[in-house]
This record gives C-alpha cells, structure tokens and sequence, in this order.
C-alpha cells in the first residue's frame, strides 16, 4: 500500500504543468498585412532631411462627422472660394477618432499590425444590433519617438480645446503623415472595417453605397470614390452618393495586404487632425481688440449659412488657420452673436455700436 | 505580536481541542457506527491561480473513531479576469485522509490530514475573440494538469436528528507547483450521515 501510494506521489510531481493562467501573451484580435510603397526622400518637409526617419504605420479608428456649412455649400464670393480653399478640411474626408495600434514599417518590405482591442462603442456608428467602424492605415515619421502617432487638433481652438494633461501648454505633434490608406471618400479608398450585427445601407457614415455590404467581422473593403459635387445632388434627392461598382472591391485579412502610397504631407496632414466639432456646429467669438488675427491669414467676410433655418442678418468675420499650422480650421468672428446662434434673441455680446477699428465688415446696426 | 495566520489557526484548533476535551463517551454507548459519509459546498483558493474563490461541491468518507481515515473528492470552479483573458479552473480534489478525532457532547472536532492530487483543468477564452470572429486556439485554449497537494483542516461536526450531523470545516491548503509550494485554504460546509 504504501508503495503504491509512494508511486502515485511520484507520477503526481511528474505531471507536467501546461497551465499557463492569468499570464501570458494576448493573441491579436486582427492582424492587417502593410506594405508603404514610393520614395520617402522627395517628400521630406524642409528641415526634416537630415533626420533618420522611424516610419510606422497606425490603425486610426474614424470619428463620425458633419462640416460646418459654409465649407459645404456653395462659397457666395471668391474671397469665400479662396477662403474655404485655405481654412476648410475636405468635407469628404476621413476625420480621425482614435489611435488603435502601431507598427514599425520599412518601404517596401511587408510587415503585420496586430489590433488587441476591438474599437470601442464610441467609434462605431449604429446600434447594438447593426454597428459599423471603419478605420485607415496611416503611414508617419514617429519625429516624437512615442511609437505612437499623435493627433492633432486645429490650433486656434480656443477655449472649446481641452487642456493637456499636464497643464502645460499646448504641444503640437511633431509626427509627420506620408500617406493613408484612406484619405478621403472624394478618392479611391482601402478602408478597414469592422461591423457588428446587420448593416444600415442609410447610414451616411462613410458611406459606399453601390458597393456590396461589408461581411461581419473585420475586413477590408475598397472603393473608388465620388466627388462633392455628386455628393450635394445626392443630398439634395433625400439620397447618398453611389460609387461604382466596379471600383468595390471586400477582402479578409488573411487574403490581403494592404499598400500605402507615401504621399506629400500636406496631401494627407488632415487625416491626423481631429474636427473641432464633430455635428458642423460653429462657435463665434467676439471680435478681439486689435487686427493681430488678421496678420498672414486668409479671411473673408461672409454672411451666416444657413440649412433651411431663418437667416441671419448681417456678417461675419471668417480667418483661416495660417499655412503654418498643422491642421486646417476656421475662426467665426461676430458683432453680435451668442456663442452658438448668431441669431440668438439675447447676445452674449454686441459690438455694433462700437465695432474695434480694423473690423473689416459690414456693421449691423443695432436696433 | 503579530502572529502569522497559520500559528493562529494553529492554536485555535488546539484551544479548540483542549476545551472540548471531557471524558470521551464511547461511540458505541451512542449507538454511533464507526463509518460517516459527508457532503457539502467546498470553497477555497484556486490551486492554481493567485487569486479568486473557487466554490463547488465536495463529498468524502471516513472510518474509524478517534483516528480516522477515509478519502474525500472534491470539484469547484473559479474564473478570473485580464484586460486579455477570461481564465477558468475547475480543481478535482482527489484526497486520502486521515484525522484524529474527539467527540464533545452532541458533536465532535476533528483534525483532518489529506493528501493527494489535484487535477486542474484550465480554460482561457480571449477577451473579446468571439465578437472578432477568433477561431480555435486564437479563441480558446485548454490545459490540463495533475498537481500534487495536502489539506490540514479543523472539522466540526453537530448532530442534528439521529445520524444526520451537520459539518463545518476549513484550514490551510498546499500544492506543489513548478517545485514551488504554492500555499492556500479550503472550507467546507455540508452534511453528514453516521448510521
């Protein structure tokens, strides 16, 4: 008996342990086939050739968002066109919400980037019954060497801008973009998607209508585009823009890989740049004492677009973000407005009497 | 002083002895047999996992009076979370057990020795896979693994109407683990039956 139980402690101690529990390394959710195709050295910015590049590719999650209606609808004036042209982003572009994942890249030379974290409900578009995300690969100098790209948000932001973190002041990314697998619906596109549920053909979330429903799960889907012009007859008849069909193409990760064209950084700049408003909402402001705004940037006085609503009176003060800054934006000046309704029946505040001295618009007088 | 955790419980169960010491009545001026089956819920450190409370059932059977032995298995279950993984054990404890035992008034203390195995099966389900569309081991893996262990615990037994007792038990829980002896608890609470 006691043998037995000797020969039985023996084999238990032997048994080899296979458990590995709360540890281990997590397997990706998704791995997605890169490959950044082209000559980087043409396309360095000034002062930034004698850097040795960390190119990396990110997954960035797309923000659903709406432009603010003056960059949308027919510019009433060639200053406004000239305006649009320098402070509007492309009302069909790709609008970053968030950095997923990250991986080192060389051109040329294929590499994989694994997603641990399926996109969060904030990112997706739709119900729990039929939810969609789509994301874009973006090729980047990390410059900042944090091995992830940062995005960047229009400088003149204001106070609706969030502080950083540290309190301090604001530090704009130093990463440079070079090229993105979507750039922009009004080009042809390579998306990633993930879809949840059924699919909402009526959603206008970067929409492809014309083109077969994404499959459930992750996948990849191309299209070739439709330009703004198709975009607002489209709107006009209750509908959305058509692709072609012949330009649609769905894909699994394990089919395919995904190339990325290394691109003039201010071709694709605003793919890193978050939207200040995602619902094309305008914030006015009261006009400053002094015309340092106006110094090196475009301006415009426009009236206040409307959609349908009663119009508004009077005009606005319209400045682009200079060519300097990262990201393109626009700052709304006016007389007599609150910060959201320039028709608002009680002001914030009224400068009519009063305008500063350089206001270069028209004064509505005050009643 | 601070006194660790398995000194107190140590002289516990012997204060615990000492005062339920009294002139031992026969079993047999009882009309108690000398067999008893119990069975209850079983709760206790995963043997295998640093963290958590495993529950599940235990049942066992012993002979003998003063010094007993018998054999006692148990099943529990706990899962555990990581932003990554969602980890399930399911221990069999597999014991034979010997214990020395006093009875006092309608009830009876017991210092139970078991030794043996546990058979530990591990289920880790990714986080999130299955809404990925994950397959296979990408989803979820499962291991299994035999890990030798002993159990010392204070038994307490309470008759309640003719051979129906009602049983409490607990105390510090060991298993061997990589060469490494991984310290725990086990507890129990049940019924037992001694014609």
């Amino acid at each position: 008996m006691s043998r037995q139980l000797a020969m039985l402690t023996l084999l238990l101690a032997g048994c080899s342990d296979h458990l590995v529990g709360l540890s281990g390394a997590p397997t990706p959710l998704a791995r997605i086939q890169v490959q950044v195709e082209g000559d980087l050295a043409p396309l360095r910015p000034p002062g930034t050739e004698n850097e040795t590049p960390q190119l990396r590719v990110a997954l960035v999650w797309g923000a659903q968002w709406l432009n603010e209606p003056f960059c949308f609808l027919p510019p009433e004036s060639s200053e406004a066109d000239l305006l649009i042209q320098a402070g509007c982003r492309d009302s069909l572009g790709f609008a970053p919400a968030r950095v997923a994942a990250n991986v080192a890249v060389e051109v040329g030379v294929p590499a994989t980037l694994d997603l641990f974290d399926l996109p969060a409900a904030d990112v997706m578009v739709g119900d729990v019954t039929a939810r969609i995300a789509y994301g874009s690969l973006i090729v980047y100098d990390d410059r900042d060497g944090s091995g992830t790209l940062e995005l960047r948000r229009p400088s003149r932001d204001g106070p609706e801008g969030p502080p950083p973190p540290d309190g301090g002041p604001v530090v704009d990314s130093k990463d440079i973009v070079y090229g993105a697998s979507f750039v922009s619906m009004a080009l042809p596109d390579r998306r990633l998607a993930f879809r949840e549920g059924g699919f909402l053909t009526a959603a206008a979330f970067y929409p492809r209508a014309g083109c077969e429903p994404p499959p459930p799960g992750f996948s990849l889907l191309s299209a070739g585009g439709f330009s703004l012009d198709e975009a607002r007859a489209a709107a006009i008849l209750g509908r959305l823009p058509e692709e072609d069909p012949a330009t649609c193409a769905t894909s699994t990760l394990d089919q395919a890989v995904v190339t990325i064209a290394l691109t003039r950084p201010a071709d694709v700049r605003e793919v890193a740049c978050r939207v200040r408003r995602t619902d094309g909402s305008v914030r006015y402001n009261e006009p400053p004492g002094d015309a340092s705004v106006l110094t090196g940037r475009t301006w415009a006085c426009v009236g206040f677009p409307t959609l349908g609503s009663d119009p508004v009176p009077g005009q606005q003060l319209v400045i682009a973000a200079g060519a300097d800054e990262s990201c393109m934006g626009l700052t709304h000046y006016a007389l007599k407005s609150c910060e959201e309704d320039p028709g608002c029946a009680t002001p914030q505040w009224d400068r009519t009497a009063s305008p500063p001295d350089w206001w270069p618009c028209q004064v509505q007088p005050a009643p | 002083m601070r006194l660790s955790i398995g000194v107190r419980a140590v002289l516990v169960l012997v204060l615990t002895l000492v005062l339920a010491a009294r002139p031992p009545v026969a079993h047999a001026e009882e009309g108690i047999g000398d067999l008893r089956v119990d069975a209850g819920l079983v709760v206790g450190l995963p043997a295998a996992l640093p963290t958590g409370t495993s529950t599940g059932v235990g049942v066992g059977v012993t002979h003998g009076h003063t010094l007993a032995w018998g054999a006692r298995v148990s099943w529990s279950n706990a899962t555990e979370y990581t932003t990554s993984w969602a980890v399930t054990h399911a221990d069999l404890r597999l014991r034979a057990i010997g214990a020395f035992e006093r009875s006092a008034g309608r009830g009876s203390f017991a210092l139970r020795l078991g030794a043996g195995g546990t058979l530990v099966h591990e289920t880790r389900t990714r986080n999130q896979g299955m809404r990925a569309g994950l397959e296979g081991s990408d989803l979820e893996t499962s291991a299994w693994t035999m890990l030798p262990g002993a159990d010392l615990e204070l038994a307490v037994a309470l008759r309640i109407a003719g051979p129906w007792a009602f049983v409490l038990s607990g105390g510090p829980s060991l298993h061997l683990r990589s060469s490494q002896i991984e310290a725990g608890w086990i507890g129990g609470v049940g019924v037992a039956w001694q014609p």
